[in-house]
């Protein structure tokens, strides 16, 4: 067999470059960063299909995507995955991206939006362009969640070169994708962020929820800085859009 | 609307298998930049070799030079005949004539009366049972659903898939014509029907999981030797290659003889369909291009007007 | 469903300096503020801007421009007072609607320090001056209202329908509740989280152009630069939507930040609008430091009473048909 000088670098090597630096000596991960996988789709893999929308034809319909699971599936207990089977079916009526709901965690990563990183030594703060949806990372722990929020509790500590955050008092009205997949409010994510060269973020996310899956499981991919020049997060106030789509019945009639 | 691309033909030598050859005129580069056999270029695979062998040519595996040449002319009579049957519908639907096509004019390089090579009869093997059944059923459900909707007809119809372009890559009835890219990791084949690019990476990656289906399937290529041996999976239950099934696990050979000639093999294998694997071979020859943009679906009037012809003769018939 | 954010213990700021008339800056006494890494001020905390000092100054307080202590501490206990009172209005729907006291709100208990008796600074008379254009605009919005309560989402206040959080702005102006702002600080940017409703502002200190014209956003586009102390942000781009007071999508707003003391962020803002005021005005809302934390308002997650007012008003509709048809 011929040998073939491959030029493609190493897949999923994460090497934290020693790069650019925050005045207190932590990688510098400020800036808009975005993801370009499909897993706000499906995390799993799937081929591309129609979308359940007629009229939008192929701008409705979803796109092909290799998964983001590590392991391909996620470990559903048997009863859960029934459940997740019935919310593909109705998503449209249950997805709450439909209605402009916060995303929650990891969901407002993958999200197809733009985020922006403020990183201070004490906070950080991560402002997601969809739905204005926000969360500030306590780098030093302030105790259990007061109650529990859509976008969940954040506590940050370096490990290394890499950010640790972890993720508790999530409730149970999000999904992690448009295909269904769900959680219980027994949901902890831990997720880590490394720099792999001054513009790409490598992200892990770890899921648990003894109540849904038989085991914790993961997800991964690139981060991307925008490059653009003067680029900004600008404002995706949806709940605007989906008046018609929540209220339209009670629309007085003409 | 179909566009006629028209093969630079001509090339006129019968190379048999060999290794590759060393003196040509204005020979290519026998390796690309990173090492890999070079395979780049523009490649035509019409041929009017049928697929299987002719009952005529039983128990003859190749032409003469001279047979060759007689059975090309008889074609190429047979093709371009004046045929005046008696019903106009039929009439039009026979009005095609060599103009309207681009088959080729000559046989395989090899000389080979049929593409299938194995079993050695030239013939594709029998179906299994299930195979049977579902060719059944599906030549029953055309035959009472011609065309309910856009599902009924044909993918080449339909614009979503060139059957004859595979993989594997068979003859057409007009523009059959490939571009061959290699860049290191990858070998590319740009086909014209319908401007699909076939990415195929060498680097020895796993598959895509089991439960993401692809109209062409998921390839993955490795050299071996002189030979590009592309393996293919992952095929929806609808792409249906002569009636494969969605577990049909293709792998293709490519190997440059010489300059003007790649030989091109592919092997069929499906235990759910075939009761055997079988094999097929021809000759793809360079051609001058270039390749046309094929916009199928953007200038696809008859499918409009076949479903809506179906549904104004139902409305006759009701009256 | 509300949450409340606890405000604790509004410091008692530096009063000594005099307010300059017309301009926004305080002197600082001997405060030296401390700085980021990267050198800019540091504004950085939870603040919280609650006061029971109104926009403009009362009519019964008419050229009256400040108070004394003892008459500031007598509107206090007269305000709380009267905003904690039992009362019992008429029958059913009047008696509900009033019977929120201050345990449903969390408006502060004090005036600014300044005793000032409006947030108001400029105009003198403590009144935004509304050109007659402007209030023609706002009869004509009122007049709608009165007679399209609720036909439709759009009928309703931007805070009902969970759209914007009036006061939260910008500019940022003291409101019902949860008045609560965390501001951050990197190199480049000043980010301010508004907890109502979960909305941050990145203000780019670059530089850099404001969007294009044909682009508008709720919350317009803000720009920031540092003056001495001061940041000061400028924000354009409003929709026509926005309306703060009544304003067009051409208003000019600008804002300026100056940490007076560990706890005190002095805000003022300037609202340009030629279309609606017959010139610029100014006002004046201290922040005090507040211990946090933000709480997330998830106000459209939660936002029953919208399609409730809807259809009640359905309700009340096709009660009244059945009644004119009787």
């Amino acid at each position: 067999m011929a040998t073939l000088a491959l030029s493609l670098p190493a897949a999923g090597q994460a090497t934290a470059a020693r790069g650019p630096r925050t005045a207190d000596g932590k990688p510098n991960l400020n800036g808009i960063w975005q993801v370009l996988t499909t897993a706000n789709w499906d995390l799993e893999g799937h081929a591309a299909a129609a979308g359940p929308m007629i009229p939008l034809g192929a701008i409705g319909a979803m796109p092909p995507g290799q998964g983001v699971v590590e392991g391909e599936t996620i470990p559903y207990k048997p009863e859960a995955l029934a459940t997740k089977k019935t919310n593909f079916t109705n998503r449209l009526k249950l997805d709450p991206e439909v209605k402009c709901y916060l995303p929650g965690v990891p969901r407002a990563t993958y999200m197809p939006f733009p985020f922006q990183i403020v990183q201070t030594p004490q906070y950080i703060l991560m402002s997601y362009e969809y739905a204005n949806a926000a969360r500030t990372i306590y780098m030093k722990d302030p105790g259990p969640a007061p109650i529990d929020s859509w976008m969940g509790q954040s506590v940050g500590h370096w490990e290394g070169d890499t950010l640790v955050v972890d993720v508790t008092g999530l409730n149970d009205q999000t999904w992690f994708d448009r295909a269904g997949d769900f959680h219980s409010d027994a949901l902890h994510v831990v997720e880590r962020y490394t720099l792999r060269g001054p513009d790409t973020l490598m992200y892990e996310a770890t899921i648990d929820d003894k109540n849904v899956f038989t085991k914790p499981w993961k997800i991964s991919m690139p981060i991307y800085r925008r490059l653009e020049k003067n680029v900004q997060l600008m404002e995706f106030k949806c709940v605007e859009f989906v008046e018609e789509l929540m209220y339209g019945q009670y629309r007085k009639k003409p | 609307m179909k566009i006629i691309h028209v093969t630079l033909a001509g090339l006129g030598l019968a190379a048999l298998m060999a290794l590759p050859a060393t003196a040509q005129k204005q020979a290519p580069a026998p390796r690309v930049a990173d090492g890999q056999p070079n395979l780049e270029g523009i490649w035509t695979n019409a041929t009017i070799t049928p697929l299987e062998r002719p009952p005529e040519l039983a128990g003859k595996a190749f032409f003469t030079e001279a047979e060759a040449v007689a059975y090309e002319k008889q074609m190429a009579e047979r093709n371009d005949v004046d045929r005046r049957p008696a019903s106009v519908q039929t009439d039009v639907a026979l009005g095609y004539n060599a103009a309207w096509w681009d088959r080729g004019t000559r046989v395989v390089k090899t000389r080979r009366t049929s593409l299938v090579i194995d079993p050695p009869d030239g013939h594709i093997p029998a179906l299994t049972p299930d195979g049977e059944r579902r060719a059944a059923a599906r030549a029953a459900d055309i035959r009472l659903h011609a065309a309910d909707g856009p599902e009924n007809r044909s993918l080449g119809e339909r614009c979503i898939l060139w059957p004859t372009a595979g993989p594997p890559m068979m003859p057409g009835p007009y523009n059959s014509n490939y571009q061959i890219l290699q860049i290191p990791g990858y070998v590319v084949i740009f086909i014209e029907m319908i401007h699909e690019a076939r990415m195929i990476p060498l680097d020895g990656r796993p598959h895509l999981p089991s439960s993401v289906r692809q109209w062409m399937g998921d390839p993955r290529g490795h050299w071996d030797g002189n030979t590009l041996v592309v393996d293919t999976t992952n095929f929806t239950d609808k792409t249906r290659f002569h009636g494969a099934s969605e577990n049909l696990h293709l792998v293709e050979r490519f190997t440059r003889t010489d300059a003007d000639t790649i030989l091109y093999e592919f092997k069929v294998e499906d235990p759910a369909t075939f009761t055997k694997p079988w094999t097929a071979q021809m000759t793809l020859s360079k051609t001058g291009g270039p390749l046309y943009e094929y916009a199928c679906h953007e200038g696809n009037y008859s499918l409009v007007g076949i479903l809506s012809g179906a549904r104004a003769e139902e409305k006759d018939r009701q009256k | 469903m509300k949450r409340y954010s606890i405000v604790l213990g509004i410091a008692a700021a530096c009063l000594g300096a005099p307010l300059v008339q017309g301009q926004a800056r305080v002197k600082a006494a001997a405060y030296v503020v401390p700085r980021t890494a990267d050198g800019q001020p540091d504004l950085q905390g939870i603040w919280n801007n609650a006061t029971i000092t109104p926009l403009e100054r009362p009519a019964d307080l008419s050229g009256k421009a400040f108070f004394t202590p003892a008459e500031a501490a007598a509107y206090e206990k007269e305000w709380l007072q009267q905003n904690n009172r039992d009362r019992r209005a008429g029958e059913g729907a009047a008696d509900v609607a009033g019977a929120y006291n201050q345990a449903w709100f969390d408006r502060g208990t004090k005036v600014v320090p300044t005793l000032r008796t409006s947030l108001i600074i400029d105009p003198a008379d403590g009144k935004i001056p509304y050109s007659a254009e402007g209030l023609k605009r706002l009869a004509a919005a009122a007049e709608y209202s009165r007679m399209h309560p609720a036909d439709g989402p759009e009928d309703l206040a931007l805070t009902d329908r969970c759209l914007s959080w009036g006061t939260a702005g910008p500019p940022m102006l003291p409101g019902p509740y949860n008045d609560n702002y965390q501001i951050f600080q990197t190199p480049g940017y000043v980010a301010i989280v508004v907890e109502m409703i979960h909305d941050v502002r990145i203000i780019p200190l670059d530089g850099r152009p404001h969007l294009p014209a044909n682009v508008r956003q709720w919350m317009g586009d803000p720009r920031g630069h540092w003056e001495g102390n001061t940041l000061v942000v400028e924000t354009t781009n409003f929709t026509g939507k926005s309306h703060f007071r009544g304003a067009t999508q051409n208003m000019r707003l600008v804002e300026r930040f100056t940490r007076t003391d560990a706890n005190t962020l002095t805000y003022d803002f300037t609202v340009k609008d030629p279309a609606t005021f017959t010139k610029p005005w100014s006002a004046s809302v201290p922040m005090t430091k507040a211990a946090g934390p933000i709480y997330e308002y998830a106000c459209h997650e939660g936002n029953y009473a919208l399609p409730d007012v809807l259809a009640g008003a359905r309700a009340q509709e096709k009660k009244a048909a059945g009644g004119a048809r009787k």
